[in-house]
């Protein structure tokens, strides 16, 4: 461990995996709260999985059709706002399972990702960095991406916090109260989709769902509102990052199962503290 | 100014299931009624219509005389207890806070002025004290206090509750009526219930409701009536307890 933090001084590239893993804590515990107390794991989970669809679209586009602009992020960014979009109005307007739906486009969502990245000229070493991340290879530019939409995800949560707080709690009462329920049900969404997306450079597709619900869940054991489950999960979420960066530095291992492992049992252990 | 409640010629059906038929009600201002029926029988069905959350297919609705989707905003509401998250991270203060969205301003956090209407309620629901206990550390009595409260923060001046006593044994029960027979004073009340002969001790009127609607005055109600509503299987009416 010490190793790590001699490390830390000189490579830029852990400050900045560091930085990156500090700014995404705060969506995660924001967004978190909402995906436990609301219920939408599931869906969370759908979303983060039709993120392979757009980046696999996107590295296609850079390197087929030579759209440097077209940036794995900036499509993944496109299929989650979309898959939240598609998923949240067929849950609202189709009487169909909710979850059904959810596989359908889970599935599909990394069907398309597979089949780009399978017509993408090179070794395919993107479709592992996409589904298990790359925390190390944060950029400068990447991190200017981070801030600024962790800076819209914080705002507009605390803009908004008492409706979505009755969202989460009561959606009829809230109706009735005049709120435009379906408005902040889908921009609950949207948020929901802005974190995986900045999750997904850390831990990765598959491993996104983890950090979206079990620092919140731990949070959720002791806060006894959620505004203090928020900072308690986001406090978690930035430590559990560090602490499994730290971790995997030395022995070499990848950072984000690391983090995976280390966030599943925090979890594990605060389940034998007594609850609230 | 309008009657709190005037609903003419009204149906309602889920596809071809008919569940109101030509439904009939008018409420005035500080009215104390009840409104039972079998299950299924089509109580919620009407809240909900008073409500604005379902359309009738034919037949007028007023609330406050207005359309319900605008005269809602001077109705407090008390769904049914059940369905609400036990383990949802709120203080009982949160959630009635939550009754001051639409009066308070959009942006932000609610402010000084929310806090102090909702700390008021809470006083006057009797559970001042207990603003910071989670909701889930409360009594089921007192949660049913503290939605009441959500629904009176927004100063109504009708109050609809469906079925706030199914959850409670029958001194809380007691305790909650006396509550309603106080806030009386000064707002309407409608209390939907299974439970006619309870109910009747504390009501002015009943509404009967059983794909038809009939209002009764309390005086009324006898077996027969009962007998009518929900067919022969009920042989129990608790007669013992009335005008105790």
């Amino acid at each position: 461990m010490a190793e790590f933090f001699q490390a830390l001084f000189q490579h830029s590239f852990l400050q900045h995996a560091l930085l990156a893993g500090l700014l995404v804590s705060v969506s995660c515990g924001i967004v978190g709260t909402y995906v436990v107390t609301r219920r939408i794991t599931y869906l969370a989970g759908g979303i983060a999985h039709c993120v392979l669809g757009g980046m696999g679209f996107a590295r296609y586009m850079q390197v087929v059709h030579e759209w440097t602009f077209f940036t794995p992020m900036f499509g993944a960014m496109l299929a989650a706002l979309l898959a939240a979009f598609i998923i949240g109005w067929v849950n609202m307007k189709a009487k169909e399972r909710i979850d059904t739906v959810i596989s359908a486009f889970w599935g599909m969502g990394m069907a398309i990702g597979i089949l780009f990245i399978a017509k993408t000229p090179g070794y395919g070493e993107d479709l592992m960095s996409y589904l298990f991340g790359n925390i190390l290879l944060v950029s400068q530019k990447d991190l200017l991406a981070i801030a600024g939409l962790d800076l819209f995800i914080a705002a507009t949560a605390l803009l908004f916090h008492k409706q979505f707080v009755a969202v989460c709690f009561d959606e009829e009462f809230a109706r009735l109260r005049g709120i435009n329920t379906q408005f902040f049900y889908f921009l609950m969404l949207a948020l929901t989709a802005l974190t995986v997306v900045l999750m997904v450079s850390i831990v990765g597709i598959v491993m996104v769902i983890v950090m979206l619900t079990l620092p919140a869940a731990i949070a959720g054991r002791f806060c006894l509102r959620m505004g203090s489950m928020m900072a308690l999960a986001a406090g978690l979420c930035a430590i559990l990052t560090f602490g499994g960066l730290a971790i995997s530095y030395d022995p070499d291992l990848p950072a984000g199962a690391t983090i995976i492992v280390l966030t599943g049992v925090a979890y594990l252990i605060s389940l034998l503290f007594k609850k609230r | 100014m309008n009657n709190p409640i005037q609903i003419d010629n009204l149906n309602f059906s889920y596809g071809p299931v008919s569940v109101l038929e030509n439904a009939q009600l008018s409420l005035g201002e500080r009215e104390f009624v009840s409104i039972v029926g079998p299950n299924g029988g089509g109580k919620t069905t009407l809240l909900k219509i008073i409500l604005g959350l379902l359309e009738p297919q034919s037949g007028t609705v007023s609330v406050f005389g207005n359309v319900p989707a605008a005269g809602r905003k001077w109705i407090g509401y008390l769904a049914q207890y059940a369905n609400l998250d036990a383990q949802f991270p709120v203080t009982a203060l949160d959630v009635v806070l939550m009754g001051r969205l639409g009066k308070t301003r959009h942006l932000g956090f609610y402010t000084k002025t929310d806090r102090a209407a909702a700390h008021a309620m809470l006083e006057r629901v009797g559970l001042g004290d207990l603003h910071k206990r989670p909701l889930n550390a409360l009594s089921g009595g007192q949660k049913q206090r503290v939605l009441i409260a959500r629904a009176l923060v927004s100063e109504p001046k009708l109050l609809l509750l469906d079925e706030p006593t199914s959850s409670l044994d029958d001194y809380v029960e007691q305790e909650l009526f006396d509550l309603l027979r106080e806030l009386n004073k000064e707002l309407t009340i409608v209390v939907v219930s299974h439970d006619v002969a309870y109910v009747s001790r504390y009501v002015e009127k009943v509404i009967c409701v059983n794909r038809a609607v009939h209002t009764h005055p309390v005086c009324e109600i006898d077996e027969n009536l009962i007998h009518d509503m929900y067919g022969a299987h009920v042989h129990a009416v608790r007669h013992d307890q009335e005008h105790g």
